[in-house]
């Protein structure tokens, strides 16, 4: 019986090989700019009532799919939050956790005045800005905005997209070059854990 | 249950609103609790002591008050007390739907304690846990006594009191003191 061959290798470095043929010397960072700017799939997270306005974004009479972007189901095959209103303190734990379980590279709007400075509910105890909470790459201001100005943010981000190859560098070095990384301040989970205020009286 | 159909339409609030009061007055005074009305333009107030709010509950139950419509509370910081009112009505009755009678209880503001009326009223379950965490009213015999919309750091605030201080709207927030003066 004949001795077989074993390869062994590493899979990082192999990747990383791979990549950097396919990205620097076949210059393919424009095509990928071109299809992710083009897939842009919002996860359905509702934190407020912007989200009728969104919602009518993606109707038929605004057409939202024509510019390259239509919700999808779950976290994990989605690529852009929309951040559609007030965030809550029970809210912003669920606005992390989405954005952590969604794969990279990924990006956010934030939509409305309370998601700019916290509009009508500016001053609430019970209100967070949602740029403590991820890292917003557009604002769309308005009261709630109409569905022209979020499809003019869909297309704002696409030129963002394109135009910083916002993408493919993201890709190539593992993070995101033009933005550091937002880590929150403080814990907005940290209420599920143990409280005497949460159990059984 | 008995006499007129259920009508309709718009009806007359102010003689909807008389019915269901004469109506919880003497559900009231037959399960011999004393009250005292107090009354503004489109509500009534029934006050009772905290003794005898189960009893009054269940008398207004079995006078066809089945309907929770609203708990709440409103805090008197110079009373030093915190009211707190359920707002009862019925969906079935031709002759009280519609008309919304309040049974109020006033409390210490110190400790506030009061007993559930959940097991009168189930829809009362979880606005009795609005409350709680809101205005930090205890009410004993409750079911599931937890915070409901707030978490729990929050919570222990009371923000709904009046010593709860936010921050003020003002048009000179954020501008610097010279330019305040003039």
């Amino acid at each position: 019986m004949e001795e077989g061959k074993v390869y062994v290798g590493n899979l990082d470095v192999a990747a990383k090989r791979a990549r950097d043929i396919l990205l620097g010397k076949l210059k393919l960072e424009k095509v990928v700019d071109w299809a992710n700017a083009f897939s842009l799939w919002p996860v359905h997270l509702t934190t407020s009532c912007c989200s009728t306005e969104f919602a009518a974004t993606f109707g038929p009479r605004f057409d939202g799919e024509q510019f390259g972007a239509l919700p999808w189901v779950g976290p994990r095959q989605t690529n852009l939050i929309v951040i559609e209103g007030t965030v809550t303190r029970k809210m912003a734990c669920a606005v992390r956790v989405t954005w952590e379980q969604m794969p990279h590279p990924k990006y956010a709007i934030a939509m409305g005045a309370c998601a700019l400075d916290g509009g009508l509910f500016y001053n609430s105890y019970n209100v967070v800005r949602p740029w403590e909470v991820i890292p917003i790459d557009i604002y769309i201001p308005g009261c709630p905005p109409r569905p022209e100005s979020v499809a003019r943010a869909i297309v704002e981000l696409q030129r963002k997209i394109r135009g910083r190859r916002v993408a493919s560098s993201w890709i190539r070095e593992g993070w995101r070059p033009d933005r550091d990384y937002v880590a929150p301040k403080e814990d907005y989970c940290a209420w599920q854990k143990t409280s005497p205020l949460l159990e059984r009286v | 249950m008995s006499g007129a159909e259920l009508v309709e339409g718009p009806r007359d609030y102010e003689a909807t609103l008389k019915a269901a009061r004469a109506r919880a007055e003497s559900a009231l005074r037959e399960a011999g609790i004393s009250f005292s009305v107090e009354e503004g333009k489109g509500f009534v107030d029934l006050v009772v002591d905290v003794d005898s709010i189960v009893k009054a509950a269940e008398a207004l139950k079995n006078a066809g008050f089945t309907h929770v419509v609203s708990v709440t509370a409103v805090d008197y910081p110079k009373k030093k007390s915190i009211k707190v009112a359920y707002h009862v009505t019925s969906y079935l009755d031709p002759e009280i739907v519609g008309g919304i009678v309040g049974l109020a209880v006033y409390l210490p503001r110190e400790a506030p304690e009061m007993p559930s009326l959940s097991g009168v009223w189930v829809s009362a379950e979880f606005m009795e846990r609005e409350v709680y965490e809101f205005f930090g009213v205890t009410f004993k015999g409750h079911p599931d006594l937890r915070p409901l919309l707030l978490i729990p750091e929050l919570a222990e605030k009371r923000p709904l009191r009046k010593d709860f201080v936010v921050r003020e709207e003002s048009i000179y927030e954020g501008v610097p003191e010279r330019v305040r003066r003039g």
